[in-house]
């Protein structure tokens, strides 16, 4: 696999406070790789640090295994944090700078306003654009160049839930077309949907990095409804139970390690129960990072 | 090069606060330096025995080869309202984020410096072209006899007129980019003379001889003030090589400071 990114010791001392400490990462061609982390936690930092606008306080990093120039900037769309355009231009006239900037024929520019459905409203000054407009024209703006790399931070900060669902939409269509895209969010849900791969920061430092299908492995959650009056008790005195916690109308059993859900309903059926609701949960993102966060803050104390 | 310039052109030309400040100082500009005689004769009306003293219709203030120094240091006064277009020009992109927007797009922090300071090489080039004009058509009407080359003595202050709107230009631009907001560098700009004057006032009474190497003293300095031939005294009236070379240093630091500053900054 082809490394597009490579990140070495990256640091970043703004005065005492030290925003990024000795993060190193590397993302393949074709991932989706998700940035998490809660606000605060150097993802942005990161970001501009990779696109030219931050100065790194040490290390090193490279695109495409070269060391960074602004030539190559011009390959990679980039939208970090808030869309920033020229509020008095159009928005077809912020891209055709855009274009003059990135060197990119101009022709790509009713391309991009058709993918993010913006060809209608092109002429008019972009400062009368809706939330979820600009971000359009930003993802817009991040395509113009058929970019090789996609960087996305926060797409869909302040969207309503139309919005999110369409700029989602938007990733995976890209995705599909085999383009590598970094995706800093905090919203693990949105991470889950559509990355590949995920890392974790926090206070600048990397907690974790992994594909996002390991997030399912472990322990399995168990959700179990039956009409029993003892349920609890009996699912207590089943062998595979680690825990069991009653959950508003129904019990979730986290399982042992080798035990899965069919253990448990055979199990019941043996004691001449039948279950109304067996159901396996995969253990989510959320969850996961909760976790990853609550693990380094005990290691650290 | 030119495609930097493009690109600041791309911004400005759609951009209406440009329109209106360049359209008043370019009106300004010629309209003020066609006006001179104008200005005589309202000053004859006012101030009694001014008329009487001396003749105004006798000042050969738009004669060759006088007119070319007259309008060259009147053209200097207004040169703040440019200024003024640099300083919001670039502390929009502050403002607006842009700045770091073209970076991200793929500009080079040099680029972006070259693409505002080629924009004030234009600004000033064009306030070069529209003086020349009005002080060749005013001297062609006004003169008795048009006796070259004589008439084109002085000639060289138009290029020292501009690199004194160039100087200042690139003065606007530095102070724009240390500070970052609008409001704050129009305010410091148009008090940085005031500044000066007083620190000259308080270095005259020590070291005399250092007060041309002022930065804001040097660029006026390029082009005299003129007028007092008029009364029978002694001015300059040729550009000195000295005045150029401390004015062209001043205008390469001011330059110079502003990529340092661009360069070490987090956008």
């Amino acid at each position: 696999m082809e490394t597009v990114l490579s990140i070495h010791g990256l640091t970043k001392d703004f005065g005492k406070l030290r925003a990024v400490n000795q993060l190193n990462l590397t993302v393949q061609r074709g991932q989706v790789f998700g940035m998490l982390g809660p606000n605060g936690s150097g993802k942005t930092t990161t970001l501009g640090m990779l696109m030219g606008v931050v100065n790194p306080s040490a290390g090193q990093y490279s695109w495409f295994g070269q060391p960074p120039t602004p030539q190559l900037r011009k390959k990679i769309g980039a939208v970090l944090e808030h869309p920033i355009f020229y509020p008095y231009l159009s928005g077809q006239k912020n891209l055709e700078l855009m274009a003059m900037i990135k060197e990119a024929p101009t022709e790509n520019i009713s391309k991009v306003l058709d993918i993010v459905e913006l060809s209608a409203r092109k002429n008019d000054k972009y400062k009368t654009y809706s939330l979820g407009m600009k971000q359009r024209l930003a993802i817009a703006s991040a395509l113009l160049n058929d970019p090789i790399v996609l960087i996305l931070d926060e797409p869909t900060n302040g969207l309503d839930p139309m919005g999110i669902a369409e700029i989602r939409d938007i990733i995976k269509k890209i995705a599909a077309a085999d383009k590598t895209i970094i995706l800093a969010s905090h919203l693990l849900d949105e991470v889950q949907k559509v990355c590949s791969h995920f890392s974790v920061l926090r206070q600048g430092q990397l907690m974790h990095t992994g594909p996002v299908d390991e997030v399912g492995k472990g322990e399995e959650l168990v959700e179990v409804v039956a009409f029993h009056d003892d349920l609890g008790i009996l699912l207590q005195e089943f062998n595979g139970s680690a825990t069991v916690k009653r959950e508003q109308n129904h019990f979730v059993v986290m399982m042992k390690d080798g035990y899965h859900s069919n253990d448990l309903n055979r199990f019941l059926f043996d004691k001449g129960i039948v279950a109304s609701h067996l159901l396996t949960k995969k253990k989510t993102l959320e969850k996961q990072f909760l976790e990853i966060l609550a693990d380094n803050t005990k290691s650290k104390v | 090069m030119l495609q930097l310039l493009k690109i600041d052109l791309k911004k400005m030309t759609s951009y209406r606060t440009f329109w209106i400040i360049c359209g008043l100082y370019f009106f300004l500009l010629v309209v003020g330096a066609a006006s001179g005689m104008e200005l005589l004769k309202w000053l004859a009306s006012i101030i009694q025995g001014f008329g009487q003293a001396i003749n105004i219709n006798r000042i050969p203030l738009y004669h060759f080869p006088d007119v070319w120094q007259n309008l060259t240091w009147a053209g200097g006064l207004i040169k703040i309202a440019l200024a003024i277009m640099t300083v919001i020009s670039i502390t929009n992109e502050y403002t607006y984020r842009t700045i770091r927007q073209n970076i991200i797009d793929g500009m080079s922090r040099k680029e972006f410096l070259l693409s505002k300071v080629m924009m004030n090489v234009v600004l000033s080039l064009m306030s070069m072209v529209a003086l020349f004009f009005i002080a060749t058509i005013t001297g062609l009407i006004y003169s008795l006899e048009l006796d070259f080359p004589y008439g084109f003595t002085g000639i060289g202050f138009f290029p020292a007129y501009f690199l004194e709107v160039f100087a200042f230009l690139s003065f606007a631009l530095m102070l724009g980019i240390f500070l970052q907001r609008s409001g704050l560098t129009i305010i410091i700009l148009l008090s940085a003379s005031v500044i000066e004057l007083i620190i000259k006032a308080k270095v005259d009474n020590y070291f005399p001889e250092i007060i041309p190497y002022f930065p804001l003293e040097s660029i006026s300095n390029l082009v005299p003030m003129p007028f007092a031939r008029y009364a029978f005294q002694e001015i300059r009236d040729v550009v000195t090589l000295s005045s150029i070379l401390i004015a062209t240093t001043w205008t390469l630091l001011f330059n110079y400071f502003s990529y340092l500053k661009l360069e070490k900054s987090d956008l």
